[in-house]
């Protein structure tokens, strides 16, 4: 009966932990939360921290308290993550990505949600029978629009070689905003006389042999698309295209800092920058009026000059340098 | 407290598939990886057929069948087609990536005014404490249910199976059936998790099943240690200290986040916290087995 007497000191050990509670200092919380690590879409962060600082509310003059976690890529943690924010409960909740979005979104009515690198409520079916959106969401979204034009830039800079250019992709049949994506530039690659060729991918374990798989096909062009598994496996693809002299377009900039020669779409930073914006006013005003969710502002066209002059493309005026 | 009680809960939606994985590791030796796709297979559905506004029991009904199903494929090829049961877990749970990706349509279902077993009952306006008392209620019949059966003769013949196949054999019982049939009750219970969490967490999403098993392993490990500890021989109090493992496993993370702790260290020190639980007990035996 020995081993008995151990229980009450566990249990009396829980009691403990559990009714610990941080004082506050009366700063308010900011919870952030993102689902996956990504060297492209942690640049929403920088930019969501970056535009409180410019409104004044920064960790260091002490008035502002950040609370950032990453499930990294595990759900039950994601839900247990929102779950201790709302518990807190936190003064405003930032997410990244559509799944922190949801989970927030599904987790709390009262707490602001400032999504960012999300989509439309609507296209994460986080709309009701009515069509109306959940009152606490705010942030900055993105609709599939820009992809059209991010597409166009290959038949308009890509040197023509053959009667009909040929342009590789690789989608996520699981992810709403990639299949959605394929569907879209599908049908306007048909208006454009040009041949797609596009290939699932579920997880960047598997886009080594995709990328070849793809490039065995002597395409012209690889497009990657706004997917998050794309951003994982960019350096395998951008290694794999490499080798064979196809260039890489995008509709996401950041990826051009990685390598690919150029794109239209939303700057990440500017992305997260934009959702700061919003929540700096709440923080202000402490009141939602005028809040709603807003598509992205800030889209560039932007290329990579190295990789550029690699290719032979010549870029028009119009388009930035990343460095 | 209020995340506590959350983790709680959660640990509690889980603990069908520790029961579940308990039955297929424990009873039969079976390492059963076939749990990652039934449980997200049990979201899945219930996503969908909840959207679709299918009755509640109908909706658990079709989950419960589809994860029993998905388990007897299991135990089917690997009694029957004599694979390794390990790799034919891991088939199936493969080949039901594709199946629910197909049932869902996309990778993420929010649930967005459906209906829930959570709001069945209202004993009090406190919606985390009302879900809570839900929770508790389908875990107790799950585990009287489980425990019960395992001491039937079919039960005590399914139990027998994992003991000593060759002589359970000998004595008549058909061992290959025995699996099926176990397994099939595994991946049903594991199913259901799926459905109870895909409710808790408002969502179902067809990558939630990734990684599931190895929550699972860490309930069915944590409430072995605290059998082996207390020196538990009855079933349904093994039952109900595996149930406790599934809830110590989520209150141990929501400890490690409510730490503080560097992101980049979140399972790290939750893998530090669960050996630390898992490990000091055995030291204890030690110590009083010298005396």
């Amino acid at each position: 009966m020995k081993r008995y007497q151990y229980l009450p000191f566990i249990l009396l050990l829980f009691a403990v932990i559990s009714c610990h509670q941080k004082p506050k200092n009366g700063a308010p919380v900011v919870g952030f939360v993102d689902a996956f690590e990504d060297a492209t879409i942690a640049q929403a962060k920088t930019g969501f921290e970056d535009a409180l600082a410019k409104n004044g509310y920064s960790q260091q003059k002490g008035n502002i308290e950040i609370e950032y976690q990453n499930a990294q890529g595990s759900i039950p943690t994601l839900t247990q993550i929102v779950n201790k924010f709302v518990s807190e409960p936190v003064d405003l909740l930032a997410t990244s990505t559509t799944l922190a979005s949801v989970t927030a979104s599904q987790k709390t009515k009262t707490i602001p949600i400032f999504m960012m690198v999300s989509p439309t409520p609507e296209r994460a079916h986080l709309v009701d029978a009515n069509g109306k959106a959940p009152a606490n969401l705010f942030g900055t979204v993105e609709d599939l629009n820009y992809i059209d034009t991010s597409f166009l830039l290959i038949p308009k800079l890509l040197p023509k070689k053959n009667e009909q250019l040929v342009v590789g992709m690789i989608y996520n049949q699981s992810e709403p905003q990639s299949a959605d994506a394929m569907q879209r530039i599908k049908e306007l690659a048909g208006k454009l006389n040009i041949s797609l060729i596009a290939l699932p991918l579920n997880s960047s374990a598997d886009a080594q042999l995709v990328t070849r798989s793809l490039l065995g096909k002597n395409i012209d062009a690889f497009f990657a698309n706004p997917d998050n598994t794309v951003f994982s496996a960019f350096e395998t693809i951008l290694k794999a295209c490499e080798e064979r002299h196809v260039p890489i377009f995008t509709s996401e900039a950041g990826l051009v800092q990685r390598g690919a020669v150029a794109a239209f779409g939303a700057d990440i930073y500017q992305w997260g920058y934009q959702s700061g914006l919003q929540a700096a006013q709440y923080l202000r005003t402490h009141k939602v009026f005028g809040l709603k969710p807003e598509m992205v502002k800030v889209r560039k066209r932007v290329y990579n000059a190295a990789v550029a002059k690699k290719y032979n493309i010549n870029v028009p005026a119009g388009f930035e340098a990343v460095k | 407290m209020d995340l506590y009680l959350a983790a709680l809960l959660q640990g509690l939606c889980f603990s069908g598939m520790a029961v579940g994985i308990y039955l297929s590791m424990k009873i039969f030796n079976i390492p059963d990886i076939t749990t990652d796709g039934s449980y997200a297979l049990g979201g899945v559905i219930t996503g969908v057929l909840l959207i679709h506004a299918f009755p509640l029991y109908v909706t658990a009904l079709i989950v419960l069948i589809a994860g029993a199903i998905a388990g007897a494929f299991t135990a089917f090829i690997h009694t029957k087609i004599r694979i390794n049961a390990l790799l034919a877990g891991i088939l199936v749970m493969t080949a039901l990536y594709s199946v629910n990706l197909t049932i869902a349509g996309r990778s993420n279902l929010p649930l967005i005014g459906t209906s829930s077993v959570f709001d069945l009952i209202r004993l009090t306006n406190e919606p985390t404490i009302n879900s809570l008392i839900v929770i508790v209620i389908i875990s107790a019949v799950v585990i009287i249910t489980v425990g019960r059966s395992l001491k039937t003769d079919f039960g005590l013949a399914m139990r027998a199976t994992g003991n000593s196949e060759t002589m359970i054999r000998a004595l008549g019982v058909n061992t290959d059936r025995m699996k099926i049939i176990g397994l099939a009750i595994a991946n049903a219970l594991t199913a259901l998790s799926g459905f109870l969490i895909t409710q808790q967490q408002g969502f179902a999403d067809v990558n939630m099943g990734i990684g599931i098993v190895i929550i699972g392993l860490g309930s069915v490990i944590i409430g072995e240690t605290l059998i082996n500890w207390l020196r538990v021989t009855s079933i349904m109090l093994s039952l109900v200290l595996i149930l406790a493992g599934a809830i110590i496993f989520q209150i141990v993370l929501a400890v490690t986040l409510d730490l503080g702790v560097n992101p980049n260290l979140l399972k790290a020190v939750t893998a530090i916290l669960v050996l630390l639980i898992v490990g000091i007990p055995r030291l204890a035996f030690d110590r009083h087995d010298q005396v």
